[in-house]
């Protein structure tokens, strides 16, 4: 038995060497964007304002996106902290883990380095021991770091031993899913599925706590229990968020998550331990003896290459899109009094006082739509960066050579890719608003009420913001022309735009840097009938610099690609 | 017109010159052998003749057409095996070759079938379940499968067992046979030496030797086994014989190609009995150049 498990030391010092930049970068940003918004979140609020806050998210809506609100009767900093940061610190800290198990079990494999490892006189499960006690080490290492650097920023009402729970949670997280994902890593013999297995398992594990979260807020209309809370005790997530950081700081569920944690690798060891190095239990079909004609053209070609990442993004769009719809349809039910809140979505105090009920909670509903609007908006840029980026990962990969050296030119087979990502930032675009109207249609006709969105308003909220992706997509053509090695910079963008359409407008960020990002120069367009709210005023001057823009970037790229030599290893 | 030909091609990375001054011509209907230890240029050279890169002095042209301002229109008649063939994982290498085909030309199904079997490959299969030989082998399907007129195979055997290789040599034979040019590097110098016409030597970015292999010959020495009936005098006062050894009353010894009639009007005064002379092999030639 121990043999099995021979040198496994040695490996989690090769593989913790392996990992030296790419997990350190993770967990550093990790820690540095939780840490950073630790004292903003504490100054910006004051206790009033913080009860005003926990009032008015508390809301299926909000609850299904965010989380349950605990410690409501006395919203400390530290509870709004733990209930807005926790879920996405945890899923972020999730996202790390798959990429790291999968990095150094399966594509190991795949790539035929862990036969070579194999054939020194290491154990037979030692590869995966090693891997899942890296994961165990990062982790843990995250969760300190992370608990002693929110506990530096000193906010009141985030002790010590809550900051370090805060922690332990996210790493235990973290390591659930370095479990599942070492699972799908034995079940699937090829790296991508097993990855993607991982990660729609993420996503379960988000709508199933989503579902479960949001059903608690029925128990308050009518006094009848209908809540399905067990549903977010199913999901790590939702179990993490049990734990009540900073408010109970209950210890139970973290003692849980690492028995979940444990279990499901012990499955994983099982499943290594008796499959055949290489091999999976999805049994690997024989595929087409010849190609679809379909593919025989250089961008036919390039769209099969990217086809499964579009089919899968358009799926992520559009339930995205009707997971926020079907939330809406509960929201005429409750009403919030907080002139705060409508405030914050552009209507004035003197309205909100004459206002009916419907008509806030219409405002509401409006808020709400364009905010997804726009979070989608930037959801969309990771597989439009994808497509753009996807002749440079092909060009690394010594593939691109296959093609240009037959009878395609480097402009030609760029401008594919290139054409893809443009199309498809109108197809996402699209797919979110289909699913965010359509469910919403759905869910509300089923309530017996009207939707309360416009579909031609919603079209042109999600359409504005093209320009916007166009500028991104031009920015990524432009590194893959000029910049090659570099091309990794457009993420650190991506980063940058992010963050500061989260924190626009909150004055935490001087406002030149603000108008860096493209999406800064996007009119909101209000997304339902109301004439109270008004919509900024479209400026197509606007729009047209900067699509005038993207396609300069665009060019240029082009121009330094045709230039280049092909980047060969 | 040459098929392709480099003049003064020279290129660097950086401050690195990986190809210094490099001239080749490649004649119609002729077999090139491009060989040269790993690291000496020899991919290098091909990635410019395929405008793959671009040349930082001097010029590379095919069909007397510039390599990288044509390359479109000189692809269109070059069929081009690599020596790392990176294949898409997900794809079928049926899906594959029918990519590479038709990205040049209409397919020849026959041709594309027929060369499936007798390379015994599996196209249904995922390139990402390929060996490196398989992989090998998709690329040279599609190269064979596809009519061109010239024919640029960088080490197109790595990988392959010996009866595989034997088909790519019937293969190459019959390409050579219908009027096409090949341009073939490797390091495999008994291939190179069983196809080629003409060879050309690459060492450190520099082409150090080109000619046929009975032109290089000529330059190196001979190898000679003789038994004679008295013993001969004076062999190494010989102008131009070297390392003189003596196993069982035969002498052996190398000649320089130049004196080997001096040699031989020397040692018949002394009443040969027997007399075998063994041309050098390329790996002595190659040696010659880049051994010590």
């Amino acid at each position: 038995m121990r043999e099995n498990f021979a040198h496994t030391g040695r490996l989690v010092r090769f593989m913790l060497r392996r990992e030296r930049i790419v997990s350190t970068i993770w967990i550093v940003s990790i820690v540095l964007f939780s840490v950073a918004l630790a004292p903003g979140m504490a100054g910006l609020f004051d206790a009033d304002a913080r009860q005003q806050f926990a009032e008015v998210y508390n809301n299926p809506v909000m609850v299904g996106m965010l989380g349950p609100i605990y410690g409501a009767d006395n919203y400390t900093a530290g509870a709004m902290y733990g209930g807005m940061m926790l879920l996405w610190i945890s899923l972020t800290a999730a996202i790390m883990n798959v990429f790291i198990v999968a990095r150094h079990t399966r594509a190991d494999e795949e790539r035929w380095r862990a036969e070579v490892v194999r054939s020194l006189p290491v154990g037979r499960l030692a590869n995966i021991n090693a891997a899942m006690i890296l994961a165990l080490i990062l982790n843990f290492i995250l969760a300190v770091t992370l608990g002693l650097g929110v506990f530096a920023a000193q906010v009141e009402s985030m002790d010590f031993i809550s900051c370090m729970l805060y922690g332990m949670v996210t790493g235990a997280v973290g390591l659930v899913f370095a479990a599942i994902t070492a699972v799908f890593c034995q079940l699937s013999s090829n790296t991508g599925s097993a990855m993607g297995l991982s990660f729609l398992s993420l996503g379960v594990c988000y709508m199933l706590r989503a579902a479960g979260d949001a059903s608690m807020m029925n128990t308050s209309n009518d006094g009848v229990n209908k809540s399905n809370e067990f549903l977010s005790y199913i999901s790590p997530l939702g179990l993490a968020q049990r734990s009540k950081v900073f408010v109970e700081n209950d210890f139970v569920p973290l003692i849980f998550l690492i028995i979940t944690a444990i279990l499901i690798s012990l499955l994983a060891f099982k499943l290594n331990s008796v499959r055949d190095l290489g091999q999976g239990f999805i049994p690997a079909r024989p595929g087409r003896k010849t190609a679809l004609p379909a593919m025989l053209s250089p961008f036919g070609f390039s769209f099969r290459l990217l086809s499964t990442m579009i089919l899968v993004w358009v799926i992520v769009m559009f339930s995205l899109g009707a997971s926020y719809g079907s939330v809406i349809g509960d929201v005429p039910g409750f009403v919030s009094e907080s002139p705060e809140y409508l405030m914050l979505m552009g209507v004035s105090e003197e309205m909100a006082e004459h206002a009916s009920d419907e008509v806030k909670a219409e405002m509401i509903v409006d808020g709400f739509g364009t905010f997804v609007t726009s979070m989608m908006t930037l959801i969309a840029m990771i597989p439009l960066l994808m497509a753009a980026l996807k002749l440079r990962s092909e060009e690394k990969e010594g593939r691109a050579e296959n093609i240009l050296s037959r009878s395609v030119s480097k402009t030609k087979y760029l401008c594919c890719f290139t054409t893809i990502a443009f199309a498809l930032s109108a197809i996402m675009q699209l797919a979110t608003l289909l699913g965010l109207y359509y469910v919403t249609d759905a869910v509300t006709s089923a309530n017996g009420v009207s939707n309360p969105f416009v579909l031609e308003k919603v079209f042109k909220a999600s359409m504005a913001y093209l320009p916007a992706l166009w500028i991104i997509i031009g920015f990524a053509v432009l590194l893959v022309g000029f910049f090659p090695k570099a091309t990794g910079v457009i993420w650190g963008f991506y980063g940058f735009i992010c963050f500061t359409t989260l924190v626009g407008g909150m004055g935490i960020l001087p406002n030149w840097l603000e108008k860096i990002s493209p999406m800064a120069h996007i009119p909101i367009i209000r997304v339902t009938d109301l004439a109270h709210l008004q919509s900024d005023e479209v400026s197509i001057l606007s729009l047209a610099v900067m699509s005038g823009i993207a396609l300069l970037l665009t060019t240029i790229g082009f121009i330094g690609y045709s230039r280049r030599d092909l980047l060969t290893h | 017109m040459f098929m392709l030909e480099t003049q003064n091609l020279t290129k660097k990375f950086g401050k690195f010159t990986a190809l210094d001054k490099v001239n080749l011509q490649l004649r119609e209907g002729e077999v090139f052998g491009f060989i040269g230890p790993n690291g000496a240029g020899k991919t290098t050279t091909i990635r410019v003749l395929l405008g793959i890169l671009q040349a930082t002095e001097g010029k590379a042209t095919v069909f007397g057409k510039d390599a990288w301002k044509d390359a479109v229109e000189i692809h269109k008649r070059v069929a081009y095996v690599p020596g790392d063939v990176n294949l898409w994982p997900n794809l079928t290498g049926g899906e594959v070759i029918d990519l590479f085909v038709s990205l040049r030309q209409k397919s020849n199904k026959e041709k594309r079938q027929k060369l499936i079997k007798s390379f015994e490959l599996d196209p249904s299969k995922k390139c990402r379940t390929y060996s490196k030989g398989n992989r090998q082998k998709v690329a040279l399907v599609a190269a064979f499968a596809s009519d061109a007129d010239l024919y640029i195979l960088d080490e197109p055997t790595s990988g392959l067992d010996p009866l595989m290789e034997q088909i790519f040599q019937e293969c190459v034979a019959e390409i050579k046979a219908a009027g096409k040019s090949i341009f073939l590097s490797s390091h495999i110098l008994q291939e190179v030496e069983r196809l080629c016409d003409r060879v050309g030597i690459i060492r450190e970015g520099r082409v150090v030797e080109t000619g046929t292999l009975n032109e290089l010959r000529h330059l190196t020495s001979i190898f000679m086994n003789v038994i004679t009936e008295k013993p001969i005098e004076n062999l190494a006062g010989v102008k131009g014989v070297h390392e003189i050894e003596e196993k069982h009353g035969e002498l052996s010894f190398r000649v320089d190609s130049d004196d080997i009639g001096n040699v031989v009007s020397h040692i018949s005064k002394f009443g040969i009995t027997k007399l075998e002379s063994m041309p050098p092999t390329l790996e002595e030639l190659f040696m010659r150049h880049y051994g010590a």
